[in-house]
C-alpha cells in the first residue's frame, strides 16, 4: 500500500478525484526565472525530505519543455499541459498520488488526486504536504485576501477540488443543463470533461468549486462533496428508472458494447468513448462483471488520437487492440 | 477563418499562451503551427487533457481576466507616458495588469488594491479569507530571568537606579523561587 493512494467510493460514477493548492514562496516576484524555479524546487525538495517519514516517499525532477517525458506526465496527469511546454520542475511521490509542479503561474501547484470520491481525503493530504513546506518556506499570505496568487480569482484558499464523474444517462436525458444549473447554485462548476459543455462525449464531466476566497477549503470541498453526491444520486436514479422502462433494451445495448470492445478489430475514438461510456453503465448496474471500472477509466484516456502514433487507420487498429486487451475478462451477467 | 500567420490555408489550429501574465492567441494552419514550433503532435496531445488543469474561472471569462475584467473596468485609463502606476517591488504596472490579468508579486495586491479589491470581490462574492493561515511562528521561550537581567542591564546603563534596585529584587525573588 503506498502512502498516498487515496481510493474514494462511487467507483462506477465517479471517476477520479482531484485537489490542488497554490502557493508562492513569500519574498518573490511570482514570474520566476529558471534558476529561481530550480531554487524553490530544491527548497521544497529539502523540506520535504527533511520528515523521516515522508521524505523518502518524494523524488524530484527537472521537466524539460516539449520533452516526451513532459508528454508522458501531462498523460498521467502529474503535470499541466503549461509546465510541459514551457518547463520547470515536478516534486513527486512514488506512487504518483502527490505531484507539486514548480514553475506554473503560480510557485507551487500542490495536487494531490485519488480514485472515486474522494476530494476530502486530498485535501487533508493536500494540507499536510503544504503545512510541512510551509514551516521551512514561508508562503505569499495576506490576513484579508489569505493566501496569494497570481491570478486573483485562485487567492484565498489556493483551493480547486474536482472530481470527475461519469453521467451518461443524465446527458442522454437532457439533463445535464439542470444539473450544471443545480451545481452553480452551489458554487460549483459542471463541464464536459473532453470537448465543450453538451458535447461531452461519453457522458464524463468535471465538477469543481467556483470560488476560492470567503470559506475555508474543507467547506469548499464539503460544498463540492455533497453537491457532486446529489448529482450521482440523480444519475443512479436515471438508470434504474432507464431499466425499469426497458430493461431488454439496456441489456442489448450493454452487452453489445462489451461484444464490440472484445472483438473488434479497428474502431475510431467516438464509438470506443460510447462503448466504453456503456460498459461503465453495465458494471456499474450489475449487467457485466469482471473489469475495474478504473481500468476503463485510464484506458478511456489513452485511446484518444494524440496518445496513438501513426497515422488514422493505423491508430484504429491500435486502439482496438488495447480495448480488446483490456476487455478480456468481461463476463455477461 | 483564415490563418493569422499566412492568411492563405483555412486556420485549423487554435493557440494560446500566457507567458508572464501576457496572453497570446493565434488562429493557424497547420503549416504555420509547425513553422511556430506549436501545435503538432505535442500540444494536440493535450487539448482532451485541458480542462483537466484549467480552472473554470478563466474559461467563463474566456481566458485571462477576460469579459468580465473589461466589463468591470474598461478601457485601462489614460496616463500620460512616464507617470503610470507601478508595483515599486515588481515594476509590473496598471496596463500590464489589466491586459494580462495576472499580478505580477503578492506587493501588487497592496499597490492595485483600488483595482484588484472590486473585482475580487465580484468574482468571490466575498472580502475575508476564511480558513488556513500559516503556523504562527514559533516564539523562541525565553528564560524570565534572562528577560529580566537584560532589562536590569538597560536600567543601568540608564543610570535608573531604583528600577535597577527593583530588577534585581525581582531577579532575586524569581531565583530564589526556583530553587
Amino acid at each position: 500500500m503506498s502512502m498516498f493512494e487515496i481510493h474514494g467510493g462511487f467507483d462506477g460514477l465517479a471517476a477520479s478525484s482531484r485537489v490542488r493548492l497554490a502557493r508562492n514562496i513569500k519574498g518573490y516576484p511570482f514570474h520566476l526565472s529558471e534558476a529561481q524555479h530550480k531554487e524553490v524546487a530544491d527548497k521544497v525538495f529539502a523540506a520535504l525530505q527533511a520528515n523521516p517519514t515522508i521524505g523518502p516517499e518524494f523524488t524530484q525532477k527537472q521537466v524539460i519543455p516539449r520533452s516526451t517525458e513532459a508528454s508522458q506526465l501531462v498523460e498521467e496527469h502529474l503535470i499541466s499541459p503549461e509546465l510541459a511546454q514551457n518547463g520547470g520542475w515536478l516534486i513527486v511521490s512514488n506512487d504518483g498520488g502527490v505531484a507539486i509542479m514548480v514553475g506554473e503561474e503560480d510557485h507551487l501547484r500542490l495536487q494531490v488526486i485519488g480514485t472515486g470520491l474522494c476530494p476530502k481525503e486530498c485535501l487533508q493530504t493536500a494540507e499536510r504536504i503544504a503545512s510541512l513546506i510551509e514551516a521551512a518556506l514561508p508562503f505569499a499570505y495576506d490576513a484579508r485576501l489569505g493566501y496569494l496568487t497570481a491570478c486573483p480569482t485562485n487567492i484565498g484558499t489556493g483551493l480547486r477540488a474536482s472530481i470527475m464523474l461519469h453521467l451518461p444517462l443524465l446527458t442522454a436525458a437532457g439533463e445535464i443543463g439542470r444539473m450544471t444549473g443545480y451545481a452553480g447554485s452551489r458554487g460549483c462548476a459542471v463541464r464536459g470533461a473532453y470537448g465543450e459543455g453538451s458535447k461531452a462525449v461519453g457522458g464524463f464531466y468535471q465538477i469543481s468549486n467556483q470560488v476560492t476566497l470567503g470559506a475555508s477549503a474543507a467547506e469548499l470541498t464539503d460544498q463540492l462533496v455533497e453537491t457532486a453526491t446529489a448529482i450521482i444520486d440523480a444519475e443512479k436514479k436515471m438508470r434504474e428508472r432507464v431499466r425499469s422502462q426497458d430493461e431488454d433494451a439496456l441489456h442489448d445495448r450493454v452487452w453489445r458494447a462489451a461484444g464490440t470492445l472484445r472483438s473488434a478489430y479497428r474502431i475510431d475514438t467516438a464509438e470506443a468513448v460510447q462503448c466504453i461510456s456503456d460498459v461503465l453503465v453495465g458494471l456499474q448496474m450489475g449487467l457485466l462483471t469482471g473489469v475495474e471500472p478504473q481500468t476503463l477509466y485510464r484506458l478511456e484516456q489513452r485511446i484518444r488520437p494524440a496518445m496513438l502514433a501513426g497515422a488514422p487507420h493505423e491508430r484504429d487498429k491500435k486502439r482496438a487492440a488495447l480495448l480488446r486487451d483490456a476487455a478480456d475478462g468481461l463476463t455477461l451477467q | 477563418m483564415k490563418c493569422e500567420k499566412c492568411g492563405k490555408n483555412e486556420a485549423t489550429m487554435y493557440y494560446k499562451e500566457n507567458i508572464n501574465g501576457v496572453t497570446r492567441e493565434m488562429h493557424l494552419c497547420e503549416d504555420c503551427a509547425q513553422k511556430e514550433n506549436i501545435g503538432g503532435a505535442f500540444e494536440s496531445a493535450f487539448q482532451s487533457m485541458n480542462h483537466f488543469w484549467s480552472d473554470p474561472f478563466h474559461s467563463f471569462l474566456g481566458g485571462g481576466f477576460g469579459s468580465l475584467w473589461n466589463d468591470m473596468l474598461g478601457a485601462p485609463t489614460a496616463t500620460l507616458l512616464g507617470t503610470e502606476r507601478k508595483c515599486p517591488t515588481c515594476g509590473m504596472t496598471e496596463s500590464q495588469l489589466r491586459q494580462g490579468g495576472r499580478v505580477g508579486c503578492p506587493d501588487c495586491y497592496q499597490t492595485f488594491a483600488d483595482i484588484l479589491n472590486p473585482y475580487v470581490e465580484k468574482v468571490h462574492g466575498a472580502k475575508q479569507h476564511i480558513g488556513a493561515a500559516p503556523a504562527a511562528p514559533e516564539q523562541p521561550k525565553q528564560d524570565p530571568v534572562e528577560a529580566l537581567r537584560a532589562q536590569l542591564k538597560t536600567a543601568v546603563e540608564n543610570e535608573e537606579y531604583e528600577q535597577a534596585a527593583r530588577l534585581r529584587d525581582e531577579i532575586r525573588r524569581m531565583e530564589g523561587g526556583q530553587k
